[in-house]
């Protein structure tokens, strides 16, 4: 008997551990979920305008994190008073937690993968100084764009020659002769104007952004990403461990 | 009277025969440094013809610009400024015109080592429309083939030439409709999230029947 109460013992200690670095867990998801809704880069604009909500995926995890904080106390009590009631409605409850969390994990990668380069250049090529905006968003567009070329050093998606091999609502207003590409592709002084108006028509180097700024916005994307679906995969097995273990400890409780 | 026996009087004044020089220099797409804007949809760059018309220090030099098709077909004794080699008319019905007059004096030889000596052929927008200005550098209005080459007017005659350029093409613009976005596939990430979170959802689920 002295066995089988010790061997008790360690599994509510076991779970109450996991309980609380579930409980944990989810308030870091919670936390790193608000940070990425609440747009720290920027670049919120562009992805809005990809019709993807990218934010889906982190706005379920807030709400996630903060129920598996609530459940995580609720388990830890149930094993604590050894109460057959308590943990069944743990039970069930976390399992529906952790279906709403497996599809913010799936829904934050698909959306990261659904992110190609050339997405971005369509958006930026039919929205980009645009000259009637439909509505608020393509100026958004175009001012997101333009902080993103000028805080970057960056031209296009690609580089400058996105403007030449396609047309665009840009090239729609700007002769090709005048405008190459936009002036926030040459490289401004100290005022905002370009450095060499010439130079960077011509495309001397030095004296345009010569890269593009996928990089710029893949960079802080995949970070959202990645940070949503592989953390929450992670909360996600512990928690699966932590459910398996409360499992077998509810089915030895006597009634 | 006594009259001339027969033929004409012969005239004071030597004949003069009406030679173009033809130089051994033939216009290039600027090379060095590497130009992004190269070509672009409605421009090229040139090198300038450094030290190629050392000898036509009082001439006048022309860049002529035409449809590679009828470079073969130019005249030499067109004159700049007139209807016919007016850029507002070209390409239909004029084929080749003629722009960018400079001197020798704006082509000075040698070339200072680390100066960008370029020609940009299409930057003038402000008399593309402008039928006074004949001689206007107007934007291309087509992705060509174009073949160029300079020549150096003495008055109104040729007296020296280069030879045409190679075929000269532009950019071509595609519509942005055309670019695909329908993505990449699946990542191995987003493949092994979704394998292996089915697989556990489902192995939980099982539990939970088992258990009850």
């Amino acid at each position: 008997m002295a066995k089988s109460d010790d061997c008790v013992h360690i599994l509510q200690g076991l779970l109450v551990f996991g309980n609380v670095v579930i409980g944990m867990c989810g308030i870091a998801l919670t936390a790193e979920c608000i940070y990425f809704v609440s747009n720290p880069h920027g670049l919120y604009p562009l992805l809005k305008a990809t019709e993807n909500d990218v934010n889906a995926a982190a706005w379920i995890g807030i709400f996630v994190g903060l129920a598996l904080f609530a459940l995580s106390i609720l388990g830890i009590i149930g094993v604590i008073k050894a109460s057959r009631t308590l943990l069944l409605v743990y039970i069930i409850l976390m399992l529906i937690t952790f279906a709403f969390e497996m599809a913010s994990c799936i829904t934050a990668a698909t959306h990261r993968d659904s992110l190609t380069p050339e997405l971005f250049l369509k958006q930026m090529l039919e929205n980009y100084q645009k000259s009637e905006p439909a509505n608020n968003s393509d100026s958004e567009v175009t001012k997101t764009w333009d902080e993103l070329m000028l805080q970057n050093h960056c031209c296009g998606v690609l580089g400058p020659s996105d403007w030449q091999e396609y047309t665009s609502a840009f090239r729609g207003t700007h002769s090709d002769a005048d405008y190459p590409w936009p002036r926030t592709c040459c490289v401004l002084d100290a005022q905002g104007l370009p450095l060499n108006l010439d130079g960077c028509k011509l495309g001397v180097p030095g004296y345009y952004n010569s890269n593009g700024c996928y990089d710029a916005i893949s960079g802080p994307v995949n970070t959202h990403a990645w940070g949503v679906a592989w953390f929450g995969f992670a909360i996600l097995c512990w928690t699966f461990c932590v459910l398996l273990g409360t499992m077998f400890y509810w089915s030895g409780i006597e009634y | 009277f006594r009259g001339c026996s027969g033929g004409s009087t012969p005239s004071t004044a030597p004949p003069r025969l009406l030679i173009t020089a033809q130089l051994r220099y033939t216009p290039v797409l600027a090379q060095s440094p590497p130009l992004k804007g190269q070509t672009t949809t409605s421009t090229f760059v040139l090198d300038q013809p450094r030290c190629v018309f050392q000898d036509y220090g009082n001439a006048d030099i022309w860049l002529v610009v035409a449809l590679a098709p009828a470079s073969s077909a130019f005249n030499n004794t067109a004159a700049p400024g007139t209807p016919e080699t007016a850029f507002q008319r070209f390409p239909d019905p004029v084929r080749a015109y003629m722009t960018l007059n400079a001197t020798l004096g704006s082509y000075p030889c040698p070339k200072p080592a680390g100066d960008i000596t370029v020609l940009r052929v299409g930057s003038e927008t402000s008399c593309a429309e402008d039928t006074t200005r004949p001689t206007c550098n107007g934007p291309l209005p087509g992705p060509g083939p174009y073949q160029v080459k300079f020549l150096a007017l003495q008055g109104s005659e040729p007296v020296a030439e280069t030879a045409w350029s190679g075929e000269i093409m532009l950019k071509t613009a595609k519509s942005p409709s055309s670019i695909s976005t329908t993505g990449s596939g699946h990542s191995a990430g987003m493949i092994a999230i979704t394998t292996i979170l089915s697989i556990l959802f489902a192995i939980l689920l099982a539990a939970l029947v088992a258990m009850l």
